[in-house]
């Protein structure tokens, strides 16, 4: 009589996990480094560099977590300051553009929770420094890179659109065509994110020869990429440590 | 903020298209669309302006003026061009700025007005928009404000007290009844204008309930007046009394406003109230001056990548109505005075991409990069590690990073729980243990095993750790050491799910069947048949055991049942299993 057990099954990796790796590997590609950055921030790399001034509303109390006894720290509310971090280092070095990273990583909103909020949530930031960075090759690289992690041929929108650190700004849309696109997507405009042409002051802030240097920088939820790929209906499953969820990935 | 087509439309000799157009082209080319609603007749977009446009479009001049570019219809009837002639004066009333943060103070004396109910028409565009009708004058007041997008206010003037109208800083304590009767305590750092030094509005924000008027109303003070914008928007804040006034201040305004504001005024009691104008006062000591912004076509191609012509960029300017001269490539811009946002060359960029449209731009791949990527050593290892512990069989989790305990904590967390920063990873490790263990046979999985890497602050520091945790081993942390060999990232596997399903929050019940199976039997296809046999609640089959004696074999399946609608009984699955078990039979297999 012999009894056969099972091996025992492999696990799962995270889906935000196997996202960040897919987004690395497809922007790696292109020449992308894969930079990062504190959770806590100070107020200067979350706001001041990036051209968001003191009496913006978005530094008011309701959508920036602050740290307690600790005057000018906040938990981040978006992967932006490390372009500035990112952008400092390398002056630092005595490295000038061009830079192309993209930031990976977990961001913070001070606000009540449901099925599309989350307090805290993953973005994933791009930024490119140099001559080609155009309002085109901004196009182009979402484009691209949308349609590698989304599956199929995906058409890039641009609409108007004001963030502090770009100038033009532009919410950015994405239509997914072709075999390969998923049912659940195709032939549809899906608001993807927010992007623009880095605003001079953001460059200079950071150390970079505005006069001589340009640049673009995009910004997506990497929770609603998650979302819209797989069909995930609650974004509070991303942090809910529900295998009934993460073994499906 | 709420537009209203049929108010739009007064702007405007030529048709305008329909609301769904307009909407569109404010969508592509200037603004988001909250929604179009109709009421009545009239159609209102709601038009999320930009934070940066609020200077000039918080207005149904600021969004025809829009319109007029985009659309390329002309512009026909310019509040900002067709102005009425505010130049009288009078001694009957004074003005006096004590604060910097007042750049302009127009005050208007009119005196025999008649307050009553306003006309239809002025009734339905407020009402389109969301507005009260209060009576003629106040409506017109706020008429004006939603065409221009100057706040104005009416005093009545024989309740002021005073006509010597000032604007100072508030004292500490000073108290004042505002329009909506609540009482407010005023500090140092807010305005106030004053009749006679006594408070009778606060600055930007509301005016005070003594001077308010009423059907006893003949003769009123108008202001128009220009208030900084970080100032009203403190005090709007710390007052808790954010108006429509207060958000167009919060902006930052032209002062060049204040006259269109008294304009509009004037208009209006000339041909709607009636009243005889005793004049004006203006107290503007540092009038605007034009700004003056200079791109070249070579920027404006290098930036967005384009290959415009100097015509193309002319069009642009001149349907903004933007003065400008162009010689050798050159653009010298001179915006009009209520576009405070154009201050540097990117600017006008925006502005020719936006009008020109985004369509316009193609999408170009981005040259081959001509440096070498780094490698990230912490995602490095982070990946290796997630690599490592995956074929061992533990899953990943995420869990939150707010806690109970920590050496940091966030000072103003909105729901008010866990305001802590985690310190470690293990106790949200051991709640997800917890919480998955129930779910184990559902699952599959003969143990639950989770990672996690993830920050935590400790020791003074952020740190990002790796932690684990089984049903046999306790929780175990240690920090993420960098591999700093790493020379090139691995080609790692990526999910293969291509659709979530959703799970049940329903419990589930777990019943086990063992059968004697002919040795040629196919276990896969006993296995199919069962679960199909077993019903659509049979939501999970699994072989758990096999072993053979005298040339049968002994399958043991474990079936999980579970529905997406409600908590299942014991007696139905035991229905369900009694059944299975008989066709089983039927089919000739031995049930053990």
């Amino acid at each position: 009589m012999a009894n056969t057990s099972t091996p025992e099954p492999q696990g799962h990796i995270h889906p935000i996990s196997s996202l960040i790796r897919e987004a690395n590997r497809i922007f790696y590609d292109m020449g992308f480094t894969f930079a990062e950055g504190p959770l806590i921030e100070d107020e200067w790399h979350n706001f001041d560099a990036l051209n968001v001034p003191k009496d913006h509303p978005a530094r008011d109390m309701q959508d920036t977590f602050f740290i307690k006894d600790e005057a000018g720290l906040v938990l981040r509310t978006h992967t932006s300051p490390v372009q500035i971090r990112y952008m400092e280092t390398q002056i630092k070095k005595g490295i000038q553009p061009p830079y192309r990273i993209i930031v990976p990583g977990k961001i913070f909103r001070n606000e009540a929770t449901d099925m599309t909020h989350e307090a805290e949530f993953f973005q994933i930031e791009g930024l490119v420094v140099e001559e080609a960075a155009t309002l085109s090759t901004l196009k182009g690289t979402l484009s691209k890179f949308l349609g590698e992690a989304m599956g199929g041929d995906a058409e890039v929108r641009f609409r108007p659109s004001f963030f502090p650190f770009t100038e033009p700004s532009i919410e950015v849309d994405m239509r997914l065509t072709g075999p390969a696109a998923p049912d659940k997507l195709r032939d549809k405009w899906i608001e993807m994110g927010g992007a623009g042409m880095i605003h001079p002051n953001v460059l200079a802030n950071a150390g970079v020869d505005a006069k001589k240097y340009q640049g673009f920088a995009f910004g997506m939820g990497l929770d609603r990429i998650a979302m819209l790929k797989w069909g995930i209906d609650d974004v509070r499953l991303m942090h809910s440590a529900d295998l009934r969820f993460i073994n499906q990935f | 903020m709420k537009i209203s087509k049929l108010w739009l439309d007064k702007f405007f000799d030529a048709p305008l298209p329909s609301a769904e157009a307009l909407g569109e082209a404010l969508t592509f080319h200037a603004f988001e669309i909250d929604g179009i609603e109709a009421i009545g007749k009239d159609s209102v977009l709601d038009v999320k302006v930009t934070p940066n446009r609020g200077h000039d479009a918080l207005s149904h001049r600021g969004i025809a003026k829009e319109l007029s570019a985009i659309l390329q219809i002309p512009l026909a009837h310019d509040p900002f061009t067709n102005k009425s002639d505010i130049s009288k004066k009078t001694d009957a009333v004074t003005v006096k700025i004590d604060t910097p943060l007042c750049k302009r103070y127009i005050a208007g004396y009119i005196k025999g007005v008649k307050v009553g109910p306003s006309p239809t028409w002025l009734k339905e565009r407020l009402e389109a928009i969301g507005q009260r009708s209060i009576n003629n004058v106040v409506d017109a007041t706020n008429f004006v404000m939603f065409n221009t997008g100057q706040p104005l206010h009416a005093f009545d003037a024989a309740k002021l007290g005073s006509l010597n109208i000032g604007v100072r800083t508030a004292k500490e304590g000073e108290t004042l009844t505002a329009l909506d009767a609540k009482q407010y305590t005023l500090t140092d750092s807010m305005l106030v204008i004053t009749a006679g030094n006594v408070p009778v509005g606060i600055a930007g924000v509301k005016g005070g309930m003594p001077a308010a008027i009423d059907e006893h109303t003949t003769d009123i003070v108008i202001e128009s007046a220009n208030f900084d914008g970080v100032s009203v928007r403190k005090t709007a804040q710390a007052l808790k009394l954010r108006t429509d006034a207060s958000t167009r201040f919060e902006q930052g305004i032209s002062p060049e406003l204040a006259a269109r504001g008294m304009e509009g005024m004037l208009e209006f009691i000339q041909h709607q109230i009636g009243g005889t104008i005793e004049g004006f006062v203006d107290i503007y000591p540092e009038p605007q001056q034009l700004a003056h912004v200079s791109v070249t076509i070579e920027k404006v191609n290098k930036i967005l990548g384009t290959q415009l012509t100097g015509a193309d960029i002319a069009n642009v300017f001149t349907r903004l109505g933007f003065a400008y001269k162009e010689e050798a490539g050159v653009f010298e811009v001179q915006p009009p005075l209520e576009r405070l946002d154009i201050k540097i060359p990117e600017d006008l960029i925006e502005e020719v991409v936006r009008i020109i449209g985004y369509n316009k731009i193609a999408a170009i791949p981005l040259p081959r990069s001509t440096i070498e990527p780094a490698i990230n050593t912490h995602f490095y290892t982070a990946e290796k590690m997630r690599e490592e512990l995956q074929a061992q069989g533990y899953s990943e989790v995420l869990t939150s990073v707010f806690a109970d305990k920590g050496e940091r904590v966030v000072l103003n967390k909105v729901d008010g729980v866990h305001p802590y920063l985690r310190e470690s990873l293990v106790p949200g490790l051991t709640g997800a243990l917890a919480k998955n263990k129930p779910n184990k046979d559902l699952l599959g999985l003969a143990q639950v095993k989770l990672f996690e890497i993830g920050t935590v602050w400790k020791g003074g520091t952020e740190v990002v750790m790796v932690g684990t945790i089984t049903e046999k081993e306790k929780a175990a942390e240690k920090i993420l050491i960098e591999d700093a060999a790493a020379a090139s990232y691995q080609n790692l596997p990526l999910s293969i799910a291509t659709r979530y399903q959703p799970f049940s929050k329903y419990p589930y019940i777990v019943r086990d069947i063992a059968l004697w199976t002919p040795a040629s039997a196919h276990t896969e296809e006993v296995q199919v048949m069962i679960k199909t046999l077993a019903g659509e609640l049979c939501v999970k089959i699994g072989l758990f055991d096999t072993f053979q004696k005298e040339g049968r074999v002994s399958l043991a399946f474990r079936l999980i049942f579970q529905s997406f609608e409600r908590t299942l009984t014991e007696e139905e699955v035991n229905k369900i299993m009694a059944e299975l078990s008989a066709i089983l039979g039927d089919k000739g297999f031995e049930i053990r």
